[in-house]
């Protein structure tokens, strides 16, 4: 079992490579955009094969509450190491869930750099959430925010087709 | 079917499952990016060098391993220490030149492998390259220039996966004046 | 023991289909798309009647001549299906289970290869192997 400060420089430096490789684009708000949705995409395939293998002994979900609560549960534990503290939802389709101590961010301070950095170290998990979501036949858009280090938001958005 | 949260040690240790997929998924992304193989080999010793460099610090802070008098030492504490504690396996120490030199690392099972099988189309691709420059980045910041490769792959068809590491040089530290 | 085996994605399009014997393959291309639909109705009648059952494993889908087809439905709604010579009266229901039960764990495996693409064909040399275990019958 691999230590969690590994996988968070690693994740670290796959986010520092995925920008530098957009860098030679000229518009820096390009960037950003192209730099973001690359490492969603990598976190949804991610996220597809997780949900598979923790989905292989369970029974098939009820509905989308089953669903998101087997994602602030099982999913966030297995991969996490811990639950979502919290999941509130306008019963509309929104839900938010919060972790208090995201393990991906603490090796970050509440430096304002950061802050303002924090979307590009959520992006990779905002896919995998997706990712895991799409899998189980329930489409999404999945953002999040920081507002102080290292708790976090995520803000699930299910689309209806 | 849900794991238990592992309460037994004060370190986090992560799933490995995340792990591995992250990986995957950066090498493919590698592979998207960079045309050849070569090329993704070179870009993963070069972000592998970039974590060795600062894992080093999360080691020595939380090994308590003192400073290694000899190759043979650093290569047992690699193996020993650094693997199990950063990826939960311990690969043999074999293969010692004359010297004293250089050794092969010989892993069992690599986690970074798992599930991966490699299409034809990536031959010459090193996947695990990534772990090469850690452990010279890491041994860089110990004063060691080293040389690290992969000998052999089970990716590739090897009945094991080798590491080879070379010592080169004892890099040599910036002293005031008048200190040995 | 299977004389075919087929891993059909959500969108009911074949990812893998392996059959013996070789000119039968046509036939058993058929059979496998036709028990879909037997598939399509067992898992939306545990909406309606059997509100407990959940499970994947959907048992036997309908009996022919001369074979016995069974289903699987993942959690990701990926379909297996497995058709049994009728002769072979010796293959219980557990060991069908088990059979569907070393697919899952092979199909999870090849999700998890960062080289597959979800919805490619599945062309993995260990889901061959483990799916020629199963079709090969020691005479």
């Amino acid at each position: 079992m691999a230590d969690n400060i590994f996988f968070e420089f690693l994740h670290m430096e796959m986010v520092d490579y995925v920008y530098k490789m957009d860098v030679s684009r000229e518009e820096h708000e390009q960037v950003k955009m192209n730099a973001i949705s690359t490492l969603e995409n990598m976190g949804f395939r991610v996220g597809q094969g997780l949900i598979e293998r923790f989905t292989k002994d369970t029974p098939s979900f009820k509905d989308d509450l089953d669903v998101m609560k087997f994602l602030c549960k099982d999913f966030w534990v297995n991969v996490f190491r811990k639950q979502i503290d919290n999941l509130r939802t306008n019963h509309q389709g929104t839900y938010v869930l919060q972790d208090s101590k995201f393990s991906l961010l603490t090796q970050f301070s509440n430096r304002k750099q950061y802050l303002l950095e924090a979307p590009r170290y959520l992006a990779y998990t905002c896919g995998m959430v997706r990712g895991a979501l799409s899998n189980l036949g329930v489409d999404s858009i999945v953002t999040a925010e920081v507002s102080l280090m290292p708790a976090c938001k995520f803000q699930v958005v299910i689309q209806r087709s | 079917m849900s794991r238990q949260a592992s309460r037994a040690s004060e370190s986090k240790k992560m799933n490995s499952e995340l792990f591995t997929l992250t990986y995957g998924a950066l090498v493919t992304q590698l592979c998207k990016d960079y045309e050849n193989d070569e090329e993704v080999n070179k870009q993963l010793d070069k972000m592998g060098y970039n974590i060795g460099v600062r894992l080093i610090e999360d080691f020595l802070a939380r090994s308590s391993v003192g400073r290694c008098h000899d190759f043979r030492e650093t290569a047992d504490v690699i193996a020993k220490v650094a693997f199990k504690m950063y990826l939960g396996i311990t690969p043999s120490v074999t293969n010692w030149s004359p010297a004293g030199d250089e050794f092969s690392l010989i892993l069992e099972s690599n986690p970074l492998v798992d599930f991966v099988e490699l299409p034809d189309n990536h031959s010459g691709l090193v996947y695990s390259n990534l772990l090469c420059g850690v452990l010279r980045g890491a041994l860089e910041m110990v004063q060691m220039a080293v040389d690290v490769k992969f000998a052999q792959d089970t990716l590739r068809g090897d009945n094991v996966t080798e590491i080879r590491m070379k010592f080169i040089k004892r890099i040599e530290e910036n002293l005031p004046a008048g200190e040995e | 023991m299977a004389v075919c085996i087929a891993v059909i994605a959500k969108e009911n399009y074949p990812l893998y289909i392996r059959s013996i014997p070789a000119e039968n393959k046509l036939k058993f291309h058929y059979m496998v798309h036709t028990s879909l639909d037997v598939v399509e109705e067992k898992i939306s009648t545990v909406g309606k009647a059997l509100v407990d059952q959940r499970e994947l494993y959907l048992g036997l889908l309908y009996p022919t001549e001369d074979y016995k087809v069974y289903g699987y439905v993942t959690n990701s709604k990926v379909k297996f299906v497995i058709v049994v010579d009728s002769s072979n009266t010796a293959l219980r229901d557990n060991e069908i289970r088990s059979m569907f039960r070393k697919l899952h764990n092979s199909y999870t495996d090849v999700m998890c290869n960062p080289f597959y693409n979800p919805g490619d064909t599945i062309q993995s040399k260990s889901f061959d192997t483990m799916v020629s275990g199963m079709m090969l019958q020691a005479c």
